[in-house]
């Protein structure tokens, strides 16, 4: 049995399709749903965790049902959400404390001490919230998710606002985490991030899935280099055998070719025929970012979405 | 059950931490039993006190518990109540939670009230009476910070609900038996006050004053009580799912 299953997932709203026939398999791992903001990541993260209901397909966490069975669904996980709600009149220990009886812990004291130690928060578990620093406050919330040993843990943009050192350690934990045996999903637009720690990563694009698996296959299917020049005036796209056209933002054309090196001179040469100025070309292994481009086609593609109407549409929560 | 009692004690916590908060709430009634119990030249009653203490308290009760949907309203914005809702524990707990604080935040309030207006000169009751006092405005409490709650998890803002509170807050006030007894109120206001549910609660705590026990008051106020209760867990319940 998978922690997590969906089966053609899909969420409405009014004739906007944020989530579409979303199909996925999560188990015992780390788990990344990428994507630019508004595409499905987050009202699927909301249907997993029972704040909404799909409105076609299904779903199961840990063999439970998430329409049917919604409190044993709720048992197995932890949820936290992309805003950070921690209360900043309480300490650190007062608001895991809290979550502790919440969640009907045995030893509620004791575990509170053992997540706030697992979390590194020992020294500060008894000021106000309100002196923690944002690492701290997402590290606190980690903490709170952590406090009845879930099997599933959701995390909702976990490092969205977080300096670089706070990101590495929220990560470093999330793997310490996932060492331990727990199931983690997370979403995430940081194609980076997702890079280095997820096992597997789910590109998704207007409530679809459009790529899926591990990082480092989904880049080597785009072959072995990459190429982006930079590009003014009136641009025709070459062909040849071996380069291929990733996309276009703006003035960079990014391409990939089997042989990078051979391809650079060519491209130079394509690339100015029609009179256009060639500014820069360069060379590089293939990242996220491509395997997203790739997948997702041009993104500079106008998307008539409005992401602030969407945000106000979550939280009406219809 | 226990979940009820945790997510009030959150509450509290915050509540007590707030100092201008806690004075504020505690200085404003205070200010209207001196202001207006004091100093209002009324020739209808010899102890005017006595008659306008059970106006503020009830008044008070309102105020608190109509105050009370914002906490729901930026547990709403801010995040918390998704993760709430994200928790095993029975999802109405959180509701309860809420108008349980509301209620003991009002009642304490209340008790506040009592005690100034004893030491400003009020008639000292037997401890039954306070019993009952107390019972009608945890009634009434609860019926209105019920509504408030119901409200706040259908407004989308905090400016939205406190432009809504304003508009029930004062016209509730104004026009129930709080400031002066039915004899002398022009017979349109007399028509609205007799209706008004605030005046059922005030009337009540009037009746107990002169040693009377208000039955039908207090049946009204239980009635209202649990159909309130009901409506609005199952809006919770719908807007939760």
């Amino acid at each position: 049995m998978n922690a997590i299953e969906t089966h053609d997932l899909t969420w409405y709203y009014h004739t906007l399709c944020a989530v579409d026939h979303l199909s996925l398999s999560v188990n015992n791992e780390i788990f990344g749903l990428l994507g630019p903001n508004g595409s499905g990541k987050t009202t699927t993260v909301l249907m997993l965790t029972t704040l909404l209901h799909p409105t076609e397909g299904t779903a199961t966490v840990c063999g439970y049902d998430i329409v049917r069975e919604g409190e044993n669904v709720r048992r197995q996980l932890s949820y936290v959400p992309q805003e950070m709600a921690v209360d900043i009149k309480m300490t650190g220990r007062e608001n895991v404390l809290f979550f502790a009886h919440l969640y009907g812990v045995p030893r509620a004291k004791d575990k509170t001490d053992e997540v706030l130690a697992i979390m590194e928060l020992t020294d500060r578990a008894d000021d106000l919230i309100r002196t923690y620093s944002g690492g701290m406050r997402r590290r606190l919330e980690l903490a709170q998710a952590l406090v009845h040993d879930p099997a599933v843990l959701f995390l909702d943009e976990p490092t969205i606002g977080l300096d670089v050192a706070a990101r590495k350690k929220i990560w470093e934990h999330i793997g310490a985490l996932r060492k331990s045996g727990m199931t983690i999903f997370v979403t995430t637009h940081y194609m980076d991030e997702a890079n280095l720690y997820c096992d597997r990563v789910g590109i998704v694009s207007k409530g679809r899935i459009v790529a899926l698996g591990q990082p480092s296959d989904l880049k080597s299917e785009l072959m072995t280099d990459v190429i982006t020049a930079k590009v003014s005036g009136p641009v025709s796209i070459p062909t040849h055998e071996g380069i291929l056209l990733v996309g276009q933002a703006g003035d960079e054309i990014t391409f990939t070719a089997e042989n990078g090196k051979e391809a650079l001179p060519y491209l130079a040469q394509a690339l100015a025929a029609n009179g256009a100025i060639v500014h820069s070309l360069s060379l590089r292994e293939p990242t996220l970012d491509d395997v997203f481009l790739h997948a997702v086609g041009n993104q500079d593609e106008p998307r008539n979405f409005d992401d602030h109407q969407f945000r106000t549409m979550l939280r009406r929560r219809k | 059950m226990s979940s009820i009692w945790y997510y009030m004690e959150r509450d509290m916590i915050k509540w007590l931490r707030g100092r201008v908060a806690v004075i504020s709430l505690l200085i404003m009634p205070a200010a209207w039993l001196i202001f207006v119990g004091l100093a209002l030249p009324v020739t209808f009653t010899g102890n005017y006190l006595d008659f306008i203490t059970p106006g503020i308290l009830v008044m008070t009760m309102l105020a608190s518990a109509m105050a009370g949907g914002t906490l729901l309203i930026f547990d709403k914005i801010l995040g918390f109540l998704n993760k709430f809702l994200a928790l095993p524990s029975p999802r109405e707990s959180i509701l309860f939670g809420k108008i349980l604080f509301i209620t003991i935040r009002g009642v304490i309030q209340s008790t506040i009230i009592l005690v100034v207006a004893t030491l400003i000169g009020a008639t000292i009751l037997a401890p039954a009476q306070y019993g009952m006092i107390y019972l009608i405005l945890v009634l009434f409490g609860l019926v209105i910070s019920g509504l408030a709650t119901t409200v706040a998890l259908y407004v989308e803002d905090h400016d939205s609900y406190a432009a809504f509170n304003t508009l029930i807050t004062m016209p509730l006030f104004f026009t129930s038996s709080a400031l002066m007894p039915y004899s002398v109120m022009p017979p349109w206001l007399r028509a609205i006050a007799s209706v008004n549910p605030l005046s059922f609660a005030i009337d009540a705590i009037r009746s107990v004053e002169l040693g009377v026990v208000p039955f039908l008051q207090m049946g009204i106020l239980a009635i209202l009580c649990v159909v309130v209760l009901a409506v609005c867990m199952q809006v919770f319940r719908k807007m939760t799912v």
